[in-house]
């Protein structure tokens, strides 16, 4: 009897977070629902839109495909870029921060049409002639923002850490680049986590642009599925389930980034021994 | 005067292999210059209507009603973990033919594609901007809400007059983050048809084949735009500091 009093007040908060998560999936699925509220009076939609899925979550990876290579990328050019902010060569440092203050600005769906048209089709490499098809010009306009966007998330990590430990590492001995390498990046790295996962989720929401570029991505199937079966009431249900896909794709990243947030706050920041 | 400095301008970016020859032909240069003020205009409207929602969205997630607070949680889910092109469709594709079937008949639908443009960037922002106002609201400290009952006020007028005031001060920075978003997210409108810059551009470089001279315009005009709301935000955020709050 006791022990189960004792145990019940630890319950609430894991209840409440569950229970705050299954009202907004809960959410998504009813908001789709209302949507499908004309279907009752056509059954026919729920069947076609089974039979249409296969199709459709086929052209989703394409999606997945896009968002992980162009945050790949983004990821190795942004911190290119941010290494080059810190370098003492000042045109490197003035190229760096010019490249991330107009990449910023672009809008996306500006860069994609830009990619899209400027882009040649093949690269020439040596002999050998190489396809650049449509939906790596995608990833490359999803890619130029994100690098920017990770140039900028590192900068604010590695100037979020104290001077004291740049002076600390140099007072054991290690040189500029092996603090960087040993001591400021570990700590930015853990820092930059949360924002990252935010990225990513913020360039897989962009991969539904490529659909504009002619890319047969998860936005574009279902462009094509309303066409080819041409009855309202699957038009009525087939974007909603678009919504409801990425939904169920960015919803879980979104969650665990704002875990992430909170545990990395709730821990003492700088332990300076 | 101008045609003529435009004119030196065009040869000279010619000299160097761009081109630019749009801008001296008043018809796509009208076309051009239409699209800007299409931007121009999507962009304030939305930025009011935005912070309309957002306040809303915020108050209504901070209600010490469960429904109101649960209804607004999810539709702020909703929109933060969806794209906004897709709402966009949804909207346009799947709200307004609804609203056509209901009303019989595209003609006497009021809802432009501007308005729908409108209308989801709103939404989409607002969630954002309560997100932001949220955490502003809950980060008045408990005192300042003890004391104001202290002195007399009622929930309500803590909320507007207390409450409030010191969240927008908390929340400016990000809003005004969003509001840059806001603007970059008006290129949307190019996916149906609203004669945004981005469209018109497309208009152009479909003819021209001078992607990389447009691209050069609409950065430099994003840039612009972007740098001006960021200092804006800048001279509110010093004109409503306030002395010992945080700031």
């Amino acid at each position: 009897m006791a022990s189960e009093s004792l145990l019940l007040p630890a319950l609430p908060v894991p209840a409440r977070r569950w229970a705050r998560s299954s009202a907004l999936v809960a959410a998504g699925l009813a908001a789709t629902a209302i949507l499908l509220v004309e279907i009752p009076a056509r059954p026919q939609a729920l069947p076609l839109l089974l039979h249409w899925a296969p199709y459709l979550l086929r052209a989703f990876l394409l999606n997945i495909l896009i968002s992980l290579t162009a945050v790949g990328l983004g990821s190795l050019g942004g911190l290119a870029v941010a290494v080059a902010r810190l370098l003492p060569v000042w045109p490197l440092r003035w190229l760096a921060g010019a490249f991330v203050a107009v990449f910023r600005n672009a809008p996306l769906l500006a860069l994609v049409f830009a990619a899209s048209f400027a882009l040649p089709y093949q690269i020439r490499l040596g002999a050998t002639e190489l396809p650049f098809p449509d939906w790596m010009k995608v990833t490359v306009a999803l890619a130029l923002p994100a690098s920017a966007q990770i140039a900028e998330i590192l900068r604010g990590a590695i100037q979020s850490i104290p001077t004291a430990q740049w002076e600390a590492a140099s007072a054991f001995g290690f040189s500029r680049i092996q603090a960087m390498r040993w001591i400021i990046l570990p700590q930015c790295l853990r820092r930059t986590l949360p924002p990252w996962m935010n990225l990513y989720s913020t360039i897989t929401m962009g991969t539904s642009l490529a659909s504009l570029a002619g890319v047969e991505d998860l936005l574009h199937a279902a462009t094509n599925a309303s066409q080819a079966v041409h009855r309202t009431d699957f038009t009525i249900a087939v974007f909603p389930a678009v919504l409801l896909c990425f939904f169920l794709y960015c919803h879980p990243i979104d969650r665990l980034t704002r875990r992430l947030e909170r545990h990395l706050t709730l821990q003492p920041r700088d332990q300076t021994p | 005067m101008i045609t003529s400095v435009l004119t030196q301008f065009v040869a000279l970016a010619r000299s160097a292999g761009l081109n630019f020859g749009f801008l001296i032909e008043s018809y796509e240069r009208g076309v051009w210059l239409h699209g800007i003020v299409v931007t121009l205009e999507l962009s304030g409207l939305a930025a009011i209507a935005s912070l309309a929602a957002g306040l809303a969205l915020a108050l209504a997630a901070t209600s010490p009603r469960r429904w109101l607070s649960g209804a607004a949680r999810a539709l702020i889910g909703l929109t933060r973990n969806t794209p906004t092109l897709v709402q966009l469709y949804c909207a346009f594709l799947v709200l307004n033919s609804l609203i056509n079937d209901a009303i019989g008949g595209a003609q006497h639908n009021p809802l432009t594609p501007f308005a729908w443009v409108l209308i989801v960037i709103a939404i989409h922002i607002g969630a954002f901007h309560a997100e932001s106002l949220r955490a502003g609201l809950e980060a008045v400290p408990k005192p300042t809400l003890e004391a104001a009952a202290a002195l007399g006020f009622g929930p309500r007028p803590t909320l507007l007059l207390i409450r409030l005031p010191l969240a927008l001060r908390t929340a400016l920075p990000s809003l005004t983050n969003n509001m840059i978003n806001l603007i970059k997210l008006t290129s949307i409108g190019s996916a149906i048809a609203v004669g945004e810059v981005t469209y018109a551009s497309i208009m152009i470089w479909s003819q021209h084949d001078n992607v990389v001279e447009l691209m050069i315009l609409i950065l430099a005009l994003f840039s612009g735009l972007n740098m001006l709301v960021d200092r804006l935000g800048r001279r509110i955020e010093t004109w409503l500091g306030t002395p010992g709050y945080g700031l």
